[in-house]
């Protein structure tokens, strides 16, 4: 009868401790992450430089811009008393591929120059560029300043030099040239996210494939066999590695190829492998933490717990949909752990910033350093534990 | 021919404990060479456990096994010696048989030459040669069965050591099962083999009578039934349980 059947699974779930553990910590986790990354706004990191007389009215500039939606006003690590133009910009690109701000506003000696000049005046945008939903941010707020600005900027103008200059208000727009540190202006919303997909859907399905294969070879009593033939446990794993290699490997040519002609840039050569290199890498990564889940869990409820608990925090936490730099300080800190956040930074050092691949080291060996983590893990607790 | 050791395996003093439960209890067992070697008990007895330990898959808690005079369980030497059939399932059910069979043997660095005539013969001898194409799924239990036994001893091992290798086998293959065994030690192939349906195993040379962990008697199977005067070994079997309980009483009582 039914309701013996349901008292059937209660007891037999509900004696599972550790999957009565993951049933109720997995919407605990997942919520959480929600929330987070849906209350936390955006915040766009604007620096503000200024040279010169310029200074006098850029505090009002700045003000307006502060005023802003999603606007943070960030103090920039550039000396006061440096004022080769040479060395400022050199500054300023340093500063946003620090990722210090995302957007800084130069305006340079010139400005007031050509204003006097009765010429419109250049405002300089650098920009990041990566990130096109942060620069969308911060350019509408710009533009937006600059329109409250446009109609304070005669008086202010009237008011500092009056004398000199009483006669002679410059009344047009100001202009504002960009200068894009990373990408151009066409970047759009699909090039930030698209980069990202190959090594994660490579890791997602190796590291559920995985899982469930070894659970199945611990149940069947295949792998005992294994173990008591003389073949030894890292060749076994090193067979997992070929034999998932290939379907990796397939579904990361589908996935890239359909990339590659959605986003609006050029591809080259050098640059697929480069991906195929840091695919490889998550595959490997993916496989790891799969044996380590089926390892792990003493049964197949528990195991394919483990799935829920690998992916969702890594789509919330990864930098891979939601900008990790808006997340509460420790969120930030939990994404270091996650493999797809190196992943992610990876590729988008690769397509985005078109940087070469050596450049991306830190997260290469991060990666690989998962890998082999996790390796010599299940090489200890096999020492220590029969199947 | 190989060269016989005195002693194919030696157990000294085996003790293994699953938490509060002491499953062998300092076990000596010494077997020969050359025979069908019969590990005899109930469900319970801990025949699996001291199968486990000879094959490297669980660590003794005391006590010594050695294999061939010289090995350690689990040491490289040892597992290329051994073939091994679990007591459950352990094949590959999205394989063929003989993909089942080819790559036990490739695990155990068969050439391919040799390997396929190998699966070919064992196929033959097993009865299977005509489902070799058949992917294991799709096998009765009796078949799967036999595609252990092949896989178990397609790298000519020098022991065979079978779990229960006629649990829920119909008697006439159990009969089968049996002509095999013999067949194989004539080849010169050693072989345990454990059960607890102990009549099947008056076709061994020697048996053990394991309870709780002990050995309540060893020796060949027509000592033991004259000894305790039954007629067959599952009776010898039930007297010697019988006995031994009466020992303890007695020895508890005085
Ligand atoms: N991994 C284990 N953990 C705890 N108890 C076990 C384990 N394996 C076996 N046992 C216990 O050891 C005893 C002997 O089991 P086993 O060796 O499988 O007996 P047999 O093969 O003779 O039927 C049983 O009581 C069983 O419950
Ligand atoms: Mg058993």
């Amino acid at each position: 009868m039914s309701r013996w059947i349901a008292w059937r699974i209660i007891q037999e779930i509900g004696r599972d401790r550790r999957t009565l553990a993951f049933l109720l910590l997995v919407p605990f986790i997942v919520m959480t992450l929600i929330y987070v990354a849906i209350a936390e706004d955006e915040t766009v990191k604007v620096g503000v430089v200024t040279r010169g007389a310029v200074r006098l009215f850029a505090s009002q500039m700045i003000d307006a811009i502060a005023k802003e939606d999603n606007i943070a006003i960030v103090s920039l690590n550039i000396p006061d008393d440096e004022i080769d133009n040479k060395v400022i910009v050199k500054l300023i690109r340093q500063e946003l591929n620090t990722r210090k701000a995302d957007v800084i506003l130069y305006m340079d000696e010139n400005l007031l120059n050509e204003r006097f000049d009765n010429k419109p005046g250049n405002i300089h945008l650098y920009i990041e560029g990566t990130h096109p939903t942060l620069t969308a941010t911060a350019l509408s707020a710009i533009a937006d300043a600059m329109d409250d600005l446009a109609a304070a900027m005669p008086t202010v103008i009237h008011a500092d030099c009056s004398a000199m200059c009483a006669d002679s208000v410059n009344s047009l727009p100001m202009e504002t040239k960009k200068h894009y540190l990373y990408g151009s202006e066409d970047y759009r919303l699909v090039d930030y996210f698209l980069p990202v997909f190959p090594p994660f859907f490579v890791f997602f399905f190796t590291f559920i494939l995985s899982t469930i294969s070894f659970q199945r070879e611990r149940v069947n009593g295949t792998l005992e066999r294994l173990m008591v033939a003389p073949v030894s446990f890292f060749q076994v794993i090193m067979g997992y590695v070929g034999g998932f290699f290939i379907f990796a490997g397939l579904q990361a040519a589908i996935i890239l190829t359909y990339v590659l002609f959605l986003v609006s840039f050029s591809v080259n050569l050098m640059q697929v492998i480069d991906i195929a290199i840091i695919t490889v890498l998550m595959m490997l990564v993916g496989l790891m933490l799969g044996l380590l889940a089926s390892f792990v869990a003493n049964n197949e409820f528990q195991a394919i717990q483990f799935i829920p608990l690998v992916i969702l925090p890594q789509i919330f936490l990864s930098d891979m949909i939601w900008d990790i730099g808006s997340f509460p300080r420790f969120f930030q800190l939990l994404s270091y752990p996650l493999p797809l956040t190196h992943a992610n930074t990876a590729m988008r050092n690769i397509l985005l910033k078109g940087q070469p691949l050596w450049q991306s080291w830190p997260q290469l060996l991060t990666l690989a350093g998962f890998s082999i983590v996790i390796l010599l893990g299940l090489m200890r607790i096999r020492q220590n534990k029969s199947f | 021919m190989q060269l016989m050791v005195k002693y194919m395996l030696s157990i000294t003093a085996l003790s293994k404990q699953f938490g509060q439960h002491q499953i062998l209890t300092k076990l000596h067992l010494e077997i020969a060479e050359g025979e069908v070697f019969g590990l005899l008990g109930p469900n319970g007895a801990g025949k699996t456990t001291l199968i486990r330990i000879i094959m490297g898959l669980i660590k003794p808690d005391g006590g010594d096994v050695l294999l061939f005079g010289k090995y350690r369980p689990g040491s490289i030497e040892a597992r290329r010696l051994i073939g091994y059939m679990p007591q459950q399932h352990s094949v590959y059910p999205g394989l063929s048989v003989l993909e089942n069979v080819l790559f036990f043997g490739r695990m155990y660095r068969m050439q391919d030459a040799d390997l396929h005539q190998r699966a070919v013969d064992i196929l033959q001898m097993v009865e299977l040669e005509h489902r070799k194409n058949d992917l294991v799924a799709n096998l009765s239990g009796g078949m799967i069965r036999r595609v252990m036994l092949a896989t178990a001893l397609v790298h000519r091992p020098r022991l065979l050591i079978l779990d229960e290798p006629t649990a829920g086998v119909d008697p006439l293959l159990r009969i089968k099962f049996w002509d095999w065994f013999a067949n194989m030690v004539e080849s010169g192939t050693s072989i345990i083999v454990t059960t607890h349906n102990i009549s099947e195993a008056e076709r061994c040379r020697n048996v053990v009578f394991l309870r709780n962990g002990q050995k309540l008697e060893q020796g060949t199977p027509q000592e033991l039934m004259s000894s305790y005067h039954a007629d067959n070994l599952e009776a010898a079997f039930v007297e010697a349980t019988r006995s031994r309980a009466g020992n303890e009483n007695n020895g508890a009582l005085s």
